[in-house]
């Protein structure tokens, strides 16, 4: 027993490990199904009292691929050569023609577009600096300066799109970038196809929008929150940690009447929890400013339940007509590692909007030293602007992309010729952030959809449906062959299967990795694959009996002899793995990861468990054991 | 239980019948490639693919003849597992998805009082279906190059180049007939898609199992038997292995059997594939590789004899 101890403690402790991996899944369907079965109110109240538990459990679950789960697939690239078109100036027939060329050969070719642009123009001739930039600009520099446009078009489609996705509300979507010019965006469980297709392609709204005052503000937020309490409206969230007070951002110009209302409004608060939630019901989630900027401070955790709450008609009613809320596009701080975004009240009708705006760079302000973001404007923005900053000195405007507020500084002077400079940022990566949204508004570069794979829910469901019992039905199939054949040694190998495919199940779901369809068929096959390893040894096991060895010499012989064969032939199907898994996308993916996992998984099984198994069965006095 | 006692067929002697037997379905499959021509999934083509489940069943005829309204009859249509399923494929390309939503407005138009969901809807840009291709061709060659290398490494190099041709061997095989029978019965899709390639790709490193099984045991055996020839040597190893190497893709098979059966339809292409490549690999892993060591050992034995002679 003393020798297989650590091997038994591996064993056991990998069982355990991938049954803790695997819970969340076990509990995540549980919680799905009772929801189904329960309809309006009840399921909120449901989801309200469990919900920290309910999106604990989806997110630590087995990620189902979109094949599995339904969902969506984009991969977007920047529109190059329709960039090029767009910036370029006095286009003619020669031009066009030449993009021409250059849209036909570029879809075969492994150059860049940008290097077949400028090829052919040296073909024929002509200098790029009779479209682009200055008549001094060499060709090389036109083009670093092209190639500059078109990855920023990149980085600025990615936010926006990130923004967008954000708002439109999908579960666990994943937005990378991939290469210098293309972005994935995988939108699990998605069904109107049509509407994130719009989010996906239209241009970008960029608005400037007043912040209301800070009274104005509190006042609202008083009203809705004395109206929900009298309602008997709670939320209580039970089992939270206290709520302290979040610290607030420095740099704010307040008056003295805003710091009172809000102080007003905070020394309302009494003291337990419950009796908070209760007496509160919207304050007590969304925590006014202590700096009297007429703005809320919400965890991320509770966004959704106060935008329901705003939502409500009863509660529109409480809200002037001229005013709408905002959120802010990131989270401002960190409090107790939760993330506080910002709630804004601001002015319904924009005061501007971004197509005005011509340029805005991120830089550093030499006087200051302080990262700040400059914008110029044309002419016709310029003179609305010098109108709009005049009147409304002191007070707040909101730069709002898409819906979301990224930045709300306070307007300090009058501001004529279009030309601004927006202080108040952290660092220089969101003075860069804001820099983004600016030019956001005017998109030279349009970002196209290369690539769309769309799989419906119920396609998804079959799938699953179809996977499963194609899992159980082969896995019956080879343990009824492997006992017949094989008798007790079978029989053990196929307990070794059962933890196989445990571990496969556990580590997919351990590393967050994705299970697609064709993974499926990778453990599909990895049930077929494994117990070749088992077939090897008993093979061996038989072949070394016949010439008069003892069990345990017969036994120990198999395994040793037979593990070169097993070595060799596992590799080289995992060799084949690594590189599916590199040339291959998505589902094709999903298959490679779970060959490869099994693989191991199988060889750790065969080769460890049943051997362990066969040794205390020897150690308890077994003389013979049945190979068949 | 036993299925295979002990064995003593000369599998070395008849080899050249098993040469004929190769050379010919390799011939026949390469033919089926030349007349029908490789069909191509959407992954490499590029284009849009529309999946679509109506309420009733619809005949073709008239799907093709309401698309053509909009310039689009010369589509690909056919049923996708069931008839209420219909599959549309184009390759013509259009900016976005443009294409996509066309086929439905299109559709949902003239068959206003037979509903139908999207079950699955695919775009490739051009750009991507040539990206695709091209992987897709280097990770064939990369592999058969990783495992040529492998095996070499681990057993004689010559053990190697025949391990290789031998898989060469069976990707052929089954690629020719996987022209060959596509398109059968319409529950039988063998086009090329990345699943496929996925298959071929799994297919080159299990294939390899049943090759090192042998070459693993001949190994052995030269160091028990060193005065036998290979020949003798070779045949003894297949014999003790036999059961082993057919057992083992047994296995495989069986689950393959399932897969094909049951797991639906995206999966049924890969498991056919797969399929039709195990059974060819066990066979050449038998005959093809070992035999061509065999050979190439006599040759090389034959012109070391023939310049000593001259010497």
């Amino acid at each position: 027993m003393r020798k297989n101890l650590t091997k038994i403690i591996i064993i056991v402790a990998s069982v355990l490990l991938s049954i803790y991996f695997l819970y969340p899944t076990y509990k995540d369907s549980k919680y799905t199904r009772e929801l189904r079965g329960l309809r309006g109110e009840d399921s909120l109240k449901y989801v309200d009292r469990n919900e920290n538990a309910i999106r604990d459990a989806r997110i630590k679950r087995l990620k189902l691929g979109l094949d599995l789960q339904g969902g969506m697939r984009v991969v977007l690239e920047v529109d190059v050569l329709k960039m090029l078109e767009a910036t370029a100036k006095n286009r003619d027939d020669n031009f066009n023609s030449i993009l021409a060329d250059v849209r036909k050969e570029a879809t075969t070719s492994e150059v860049s577009l940008l290097d077949i642009f400028k090829k052919k123009f040296q073909e024929k001739g002509i200098r790029l600096s009779r479209y682009y930039g200055n008549i001094r600009d060499s060709d090389d520099d036109i083009i670093s300066n092209l190639d500059k446009l078109s990855t920023e078009a990149i980085d600025r489609g990615m936010e926006i799109i990130r923004n967008r996705v954000d708002q439109y509300g999908v579960s666990e979507p994943t937005i990378q970038k991939l290469g210098g010019r293309r972005i994935i965006v995988e939108l699990p469980g998605v069904s109107k196809e049509s509407e994130v297709r719009q989010l996906l392609q239209g241009t970008a709204l960029l608005e400037f929008k007043l912040l209301k005052d800070p009274e104005v503000s509190y006042k609202i937020m008083d009203t809705i929150d004395k109206y929900l309490a009298g309602k008997g409206i709670t939320d209580t969230t039970g089992g939270d940690t206290s709520k302290t007070k979040p610290s607030s951002p420095t740099g704010r110009k307040d008056t003295a009447a805003a710091t009172a209302a809000a102080e007003s409004l905070n020394a309302q608060l009494p003291k337990t929890e419950a009796e908070q939630a209760k007496e509160h019901p919207f304050l007590f989630l969304a925590r006014p400013d202590q700096r009297g900027g007429g703005e809320a401070y919400v965890a991320e955790e509770d966004r959704d339940k106060v935008t329901r709450l705003l939502n409500r008609d009863d509660v529109k009613h409480l809200i002037p007509s001229d005013v709408e809320f905002l959120w802010s596009a990131k989270h401002l701080f960190i409090s107790e590692g939760k993330r506080y975004y910002v709630l804004y009240w601001v002015k319904k009708e924009p005061e501007l909007t971004g197509g005005v705006i011509t340029t805005a760079r991120a830089t550093i302000d030499p006087n200051t030293n302080q990262p700040i973001v400059t914008m110029e404007m044309n002419s016709e923005g310029s003179r609305d602007w010098a109108r709009i900053t005049g009147a409304n000195i002191n007070k707040r405007i909101a730069i709002v992309l898409d819906k979301a507020v990224f930045s709300s500084p306070v307007v300090r002077t009058k501001i004529i010729g279009g030309n601004s400079q927006i202080e108040g940022m952290e660092n220089i990566d969101e003075a860069r952030l804001l820099e983004i949204v600016l030019k956001a508004g005017a998109l030279p570069a349009p970002v196209e959809i290369i690539e769309q794979r769309n799989v419906g829910p119920s396609l998804g469901e079959d799938s699953i449906s179809q996977g499963l019992f194609s899992t159980i039905l082969s896995f019956v199939a080879i343990v009824l062959f492997m006992v017949v054949y094989y008798r007790k040694g079978g029989g053990i190998a196929d307990l070794a299967l059962l933890f196989n495919i445990l571990f496969i199940l556990g580590v997919l779901a351990g590393f967050q990795a994705t299970l697609t369809l064709p993974g499926i068929a990778g453990i599909i096959l990895t049930i077929g694959m494994a117990v070749d390893a088992n077939v090897l040894i008993y093979e061996r096991i038989r072949e070394e009996a016949v010439t008069g060895k003892t069990l345990r010499a017969a036994i120990d012989a198999g395994y040793s002899k037979a593990f070169h064969a097993i070595f060799d032939s596992n590799i080289t199907t995992f060799f084949s793995g690594v590189i599916l898994y590199q040339f291959g996308t998505g589902p094709v993916q999903g298959f490679a990861l779970t060959l490869m996992i099994g693989i191991a998984a199988s060889m750790f099984s065969a080769i460890v468990i049943t051997r362990v198994i066969f040794e205390v069965m020897m150690e308890r006095g077994a003389t013979a054991i049945n190979f068949g | 239980m036993r299925l295979f006692h002990e064995t003593h067929i000369d599998f070395m002697g008849k080899r050249n019948i098993w040469y004929t037997v190769s050379l010919i379905t390799l011939v026949i499959g390469l033919a089926a490639v030349f007349v029908r021509g490789v069909s191509f999934g959407i992954d490499f083509l590029g284009g849009t693919e529309l999946v679509l489940r109506f309420d009733q069943a619809v005949p073709i005829g008239d799907i093709r003849s309401a698309l053509d309204k909009v310039g689009l009859g010369r589509s690909e249509i056919k049923t996708f597992g069931s008839d209420r399923d219909i599959l549309i494929r184009t390759s013509e390309q259009a900016p976005g998805t443009t294409m996509g939503d066309m086929m439905r407005e299109t559709l949902k138009g003239s068959f206003s009082n037979n509903s139908f969901t999207v079950l699955k809807e695919d775009k490739i840009g051009p750009r991507i279906g040539y990206e695709l291709r091209r992987d897709a061709v280097y990770a064939v060659i990369a592999t058969l190059i990783v495992i040529m290398v492998y095996i070499g490494f681990r057993f004689k190099f010559v053990y190697g180049v025949t391990a290789v041709i031998a898989l060469f061997h069976d990707v052929l095989v089954t690629f020719g007939l996987c022209s060959l029978l596509n398109g059968l019965s319409p529950y039988l899709n063998l086009e090329m898609t990345q699943t496929m390639v996925a298959a071929f790709l799994t297919l080159i490193g299990f294939s390899t199992n049943d090759t090192v099984i042998v070459f693993d045991r001949i190994r052995e055996n030269l160091k028990i038997y060193r005065s036998e020839d290979l020949k003798t040597i070779m045949n003894k190893s297949i014999n003790q292995t036999l059961s082993r190497t057919i057992i083992t893709s047994g296995t495989v098979v069986m689950v393959l059997i399932v897969l094909l059966l049951f797991g639906g339809e995206v999966n049924r292409g890969f498991a056919f594939a797969f399929l039709i490549g195990t059974i060819s690999g066990t066979y050449s892993s038998v005959y093809v590789a070992s035999a061509m060591v065999l050979d190439w050992t006599q040759y090389r034995k034959k012109k070391l004899q023939a310049i000593k002679a001259a010497a």
